[in-house]
């Protein structure tokens, strides 16, 4: 492949959006975008309905001020548009319809109907293609990360470029021949973040109307309070799935020995490590538990980066007659 | 309908000293009795029009999804066809973006919608790219007709040398690649175009076809003989269609001539090629003429037109416009430019229009050549001031003998490669690729049953 320049690897998330570690995921995957340790390349939503697309779609505004990007840039949030969908989540609402002092929405989005939306398995291959280096993370169903496995090329592409997936034991295996084709087919190291693993670190709630202060009006500060009555410290399973994904070297977590993963009928996935196995367990480290709290919050928290300014010639200074900006209806 | 024992083939030619011409279809070409099986076996065609620079997409797409109405104004050229076409929004063609790679969109953008694949960036001879659509759907119906695929041009071609940021010229002068390395240069010399499908395919001796040329011999005297004969085999319907068929024949090889003969006063700044209209939708309505007599005689069910190179500076003075397409499509917001974008756009889409009322207006049996054939016009570049390649402008006109629910504008969801759309083409044509580039599966909808 022919590359210019070294950039930070890109992230892929599939997700189905429907927990408030999900959604603290999320911000903790802009956290470290500003940080430049890693870039989004695509979100697919799986087993979620419209809402969750709107609610990726406007955290991703929220965090990437400035001028509209375009499709050269970024890629809309995939959902699977066959099927019915299932009802949107009264957390992912709650940011969805919030309004500012104006009686207007209060996040700015570019979704507003399926079609604005990606074709899943398209925009995970696409996610790839946008990236020299990336890692996936799926804590979702795995229909069409496995689908995207049959397209022409794309198993060489991801054994090229995708450096690790990370299955999160939370939903992945709710689509059981698609995990089991995963498991089969992926040509990437494949790592486990098992449940316990999410459970064992709580996300510190009260972190939420402190650290995330400097917004007035955040989404993932709506989301996460309007998913049950608080304060309360949700487990943070995508959350070790996200930071394991970017950050395997940093200790974080402690890794098992390599392993096989049995998927149940009943969807449950089970870690047995040896059996000659290429699979290995990301599992909480007692004595990093407050490291990884820290980390957690500093990069959830984190703030957008300053958008860069822009130095270009005016196009024409004899002509001032330019065309308005794109019109983006949604935008408060 | 002149009732015959025996059919006379379909693949019946005139032929004379130097010249050979396919025939239209006719009542006698069906088997006696047959009528009510024609529609599912008359032959479907595949063609591509390619614009360059993208489009001003402000003034392309219908606001809404669902049964065409007032179209946008790029689009309401189209308006006496609309209920023959479907506009279809949102297809990507994704290696045509920057990638990793970064600048060279217009050495990309024509390569990478029509195959699907990654444009391997060389200024050399060791071109990378994969098999275009076309390709894939001559591949399945090639053999049946004299020309397996055709290839127009409307402006001069270049093979070799650097267009774009180190892509060859290669990639944004050829719709059609036969391999991965392998290109099929578009014709674009009206005459060259003519005679390679109504030339003979004998060689004409050298000394004959100068005479030909000088004496503006038509191509109908060297097939007299055979037409005759052909003649009284015929009944009075198919008389007077072989008779309207030759008409055009010899009109279409007239504009030819004529074109030559004001191709000698072209002043040679112009950089027009010697037999090339000076008038630009002269040009592009002469190429489309021959285009549609070629399907008319099923000398190819495949073709590509390239209204112009990806990146073409050429200029539209016929409009008044004097400024090269390409730097004006870098219009930074500038409104004079804008319109002037939107007005080039609008030309071409109301030649597009003009062809498709011709093709319509073409009766094959009891339907028609539009009827019969899948178009689509498009561009791998949509805005062209920024160089993005998704939410492409795409028209599919026809109705592929069938198989499409014209009169619609849909909506797919963003991330959809365009090459779906041409791997359902390619389906219709009699292959089914298990991939088409980077298709993900078929494109779902063209039809409503």
């Amino acid at each position: 492949m022919q590359f210019e320049g070294k950039q930070p690897q890109g992230v892929i998330y599939i997700t189905s959006m429907d927990r408030p570690d999900a959604v603290l995921a999320l911000a903790l995957l802009y956290g470290l975008q500003a940080k430049r340790d890693s870039r989004m390349g695509s979100v697919c939503i799986t087993g979620a309905g419209l809402g969750a697309a709107i609610f990726c779609d406007l955290v991703q505004r929220f965090y990437t001020p400035g001028p509209l990007r375009n499709g050269n840039q970024q890629l809309m949030p995939g959902l699977p548009a066959e099927g019915k969908m299932p009802p949107d989540s009264p957390m992912l609402t709650a940011a969805i319809d919030r309004k500012n002092d104006k009686g207007e929405p209060a996040y700015a989005r570019s979704i507003k109907r399926v079609s604005d939306t990606s074709l899943p398995e398209a925009v995970i291959r696409n996610g790839v293609i946008f990236n020299a280096d990336a890692v996936m993370i799926l804590s979702a169903p795995a229909t069409y990360l496995a689908k995207s496995l049959d397209l022409q090329g794309v198993k060489e592409l991801y054994k090229e470029r995708v450096k690790r997936l990370v299955i999160v034991d939370s939903g992945a295996a709710q689509d059981v021949p698609a995990i089991r084709k995963v498991l089969a087919e992926f040509p990437s190291p494949v790592f486990f973040c098992p449940k316990e693993t999410g459970d064992a670190i709580l996300f510190p709630g009260a972190s939420l109307d402190k650290d995330f202060a400097w917004a007035p009006l955040h989404p993932i500060v709506d989301a996460v309070k309007a998913y049950k009555p608080g304060p309360y410290d949700p487990p943070t399973y995508d959350m070790a799935g996200a930071l394991y994904a970017v950050h395997p070297d940093q200790n974080f977590f402690t890794l098992s020995e390599p392993g096989s993963i049995a998927v149940g009928e009943d969807g449950r996935m089970r870690f047995t490590p040896g059996q000659g196995g290429r699979i290995r367990s990301a599992v909480a480290d007692p004595a990093q538990r407050e490291k990884v709290v820290k980390t957690y919050v500093e990069l959830a928290s984190a703030k957008p980066p300053v958008p860069q300014q822009r130095f270009r010639p005016p196009a024409n200074a004899a002509d001032k007659k330019t065309a308005p900006a794109k019109a983006d209806p949604a935008k408060p | 309908m002149i009732v015959t024992k025996k059919a006379l083939s379909r693949r019946t030619i005139l032929r004379g000293i130097g010249a050979a011409i396919s025939l239209p279809f006719l009542d006698a070409m069906t088997p006696a009795f047959a009528a009510s099986s024609l529609p599912g076996g008359k032959p479907v065609r595949a063609a591509w029009f390619y614009v360059p620079n993208g489009i001003d997409m402000r003034h392309w797409t219908p606001e809404e999804e669902g049964p065409l109405g007032q179209l946008p104004s790029i689009l309401a050229p189209l308006q006496p066809v609309k209920d023959d076409l479907l506009v279809l929004s949102n297809l990507t063609a994704n290696w045509g973006r920057p990638l990793l790679v970064g600048a060279g969109d217009h050495g990309r953008a024509l390569a990478a919608y029509m195959t699907g694949m990654m444009v391997y960036r060389t200024a050399g001879a060791d071109l990378r790219l994969g098999v275009s659509a076309d390709q894939v759907a001559a591949s399945a119906v090639g053999h049946l007709t004299k020309l397996p695929s055709l290839e127009i041009g409307l402006e001069e071609t270049r093979q070799g040398g650097n267009c774009d940021n180190g892509y060859s010229c290669a990639y944004a002068y050829n719709m059609a690649w036969r391999t991965e390395s392998q290109p099929l240069p578009p014709i674009s010399d009206p005459r060259q175009l003519f005679e390679r499908l109504f030339g003979t395919d004998i060689a004409e001796p050298p000394a004959a076809h100068a005479r030909r040329l000088a004496m503006r011999e038509s191509i109908l005297d060297q097939v007299g003989g055979d037409t005759q004969k052909l003649e009284s085999k015929l009944g009075a319907s198919d008389r007077r269609k072989l008779d309207e068929y030759l008409t055009s024949v010899r009109e279409i090889e007239q504009q030819v001539q004529r074109a030559e003969k004001d191709g000698m006063v072209v002043d040679p700044g112009m950089e027009k090629p010697y037999g090339v209209p000076p008038e630009f939708p002269d040009y592009f309505r002469l190429m489309t003429d021959i285009m549609i007599a070629a399907f008319k005689t099923d000398s190819t069910r495949v073709a590509t037109v390239m209204i112009g190179r990806e990146g073409s500076t050429r200029a539209y003075p016929e409009i008044g416009i004097p400024d090269g397409h390409h730097p004006l499509t870098h219009h930074m917001g500038n409104m004079t430019m804008l319109e002037k974008v939107r007005q080039i756009n609008s030309l071409h889409l109301q030649l597009f229009a003009e062809f498709l009322v011709k093709l319509r207006a073409t009766k094959e049996g009891d339907s028609n050549l539009l009827d019969q054939s899948m178009i689509v016009y498009g561009s791998g570049l949509s805005d062209g001031n920024v160089h993005t390649h998704d939410q492409l402008p795409t028209i599919l006109a026809g109705r592929g003998g069938n198989f499409i629910s014209p009169g619609r504008h849909i909506i797919y969801q963003r991330e959809t490669p365009v090459c779906n759309l041409f791997a359902t083409m390619s389906e219709r044509m009699g292959v089914t690729p298990e991939h088409l580039g980077d298709s993900t599966g078929r494109l779902q909808g063209l039809s409503l049953s």
